[in-house]
């Protein structure tokens, strides 16, 4: 084993390790950070495009502006706002 | 005080504004105040947002959306045309889809929105009172002289830009609680720190122009704010009214002007009787008037031979509104 292949070892072994612990420790919080983050998101569409669903909150000049912004998300904000509760939504 | 005098004791006060109900002489008392400021040197411009604009009858020259218009030395007029305002815009905004995520057309779900956002009856005030953010701040003008949109229209917006204010402030929070989750996330997951978020750039540019063209209608230090009446009981009541709410939005009211007043030089003259009762009522107004205002009123202008079109009209006209 060469110097150069040891040292890229310990590093495999230390991501790993780090990994570990990322995933024991971490990820759950950062897990529910995003899930948070959807929501407010979500809501943040809401308040400001609730037209598109029929619910007129924002003055429409200027949500035009922030349209642009907001277009990648509206399709799964839409199917969030609209569908039903059902059992998935406590194990999701 | 005289309403020549407001405008010799607080030269500050650039951007005058003319309001009133319907049909009272505001597109005349603002190309006629336009006139006099220019024709003592002040470099003016004065423009309408009113949709049913008539700068163009009045200086007899075709201005509607053309920009500033040049008509003497010294002054511009400029119509806003609301509906080319509207579909610029909305273009641009399709543009910025298309820019921001390569697409070769915009998807019809956010097309019909764009569409029916337009179709909503606050568009057109918005983007007007948007658009006067854009005049006021290009140009190097002496003085800014608004032909105002009737007195509902401009309390609805002036509402507006309270509730919107606020509302802005409102999501503004929600935008910054969601950086600091993002923020977490980058952290936990060692990640560098995401990119500055653009909506909430795009939420403080809004609220920044907002904030703008309602301060303008509301800076006292910078704005005089007329309102035209003519002597007649409805109009005075009404005008009173509107002056109570305008002053519930911090509007500055600089004073009131009476137009078309039926000179009473008449009497002297063989008039028929009719003529006489109308002078006879309006001075009855008149009195109303002066107890109810009193030294608010800062000039009675009198009613004209003929209509106030073209720049001789305006030149008399002016006269005696700076009597």
């Amino acid at each position: 084993m060469t110097e150069e292949e040891k040292a890229s070892a310990l590093k495999r072994l230390w991501q790993n390790i780090s990994d570990t612990v990322y995933g024991m420790a971490a990820h759950d919080m950062s897990r529910a950070a995003l899930r948070t983050r959807a929501s407010m998101e979500h809501l943040f569409i809401l308040i400001t495009m609730g037209d598109l669903l029929g619910i007129p909150i924002l003055p429409p000049y200027y949500s035009l502006r922030l349209l642009p912004y907001v277009v990648p998300q509206i399709a799964t904000w839409k199917r969030r706002m609209l569908r039903e509760k059902d059992v998935a939504d406590a194990m999701f | 005080m005289g309403f020549k005098d407001v405008f010799l004791q607080h030269p500050e006060r650039r951007y005058i504004m003319f309001g009133g109900g319907g049909g009272v002489g505001k597109t005349t008392f603002s190309a006629a105040a336009a006139y006099w400021l220019a024709s003592h040197g002040k470099k003016v411009l004065v423009f309408s947002v009113d949709p049913q604009a008539s700068l163009t009858d009045i200086f007899k020259r075709d201005i509607f959306g053309k920009g500033p218009v040049q008509i003497m030395q010294n002054l511009w007029a400029q119509e806003i045309d609301a509906d080319k305002h509207i579909r610029a815009y909305q273009q641009e905004i399709r543009q910025k889809i298309l820019d921001m995520y390569g697409l070769p057309a915009v998807p019809e779900e956010i097309e019909n929105y764009i569409q029916a956002a337009s179709a909503e009856p606050a568009m057109e005030e918005s983007a007007m009172f948007d658009a006067v953010v854009d005049v006021v701040m290009q140009g190097d003008y002496d003085y800014y002289i608004y032909d105002l949109v009737p007195l509902g229209h401009a309390l609805y917006y002036l509402s507006m830009a309270k509730v919107y204010d606020e509302w802005i402030n409102k999501i503004t929070e929600l935008r910054e609680e969601m950086r600091e989750y993002e923020e977490m996330v980058s952290r936990l997951q060692r990640k560098k720190v995401t990119e500055q978020d653009q909506i909430l750039q795009e939420l403080l540019y809004i609220k920044n122009r907002i904030n703008t063209s309602a301060g303008i209608l509301t800076d006292k230090t910078k704005t005089a704010f007329f309102f035209v009446v003519i002597p007649e009981v409805g109009v005075i009541n009404d005008t009173q009214k509107a002056a109570k709410l305008f002053a519930q939005f911090d509007v500055p009211l600089s004073g009131y002007l009476v137009n078309r007043v039926i000179p009473h030089e008449l009497l002297d003259k063989n008039i028929p009787e009719y003529l006489r009762h109308r002078i006879a009522m309006q001075d009855q107004n008149l009195l109303g008037v002066r107890t109810a205002l009193g030294d608010q009123v800062l000039a009675m202008v009198p009613e004209m031979e003929r209509d106030v079109t073209g720049l001789p009209m305006i030149e008399k006209l002016a006269a005696g509104m700076f009597a």
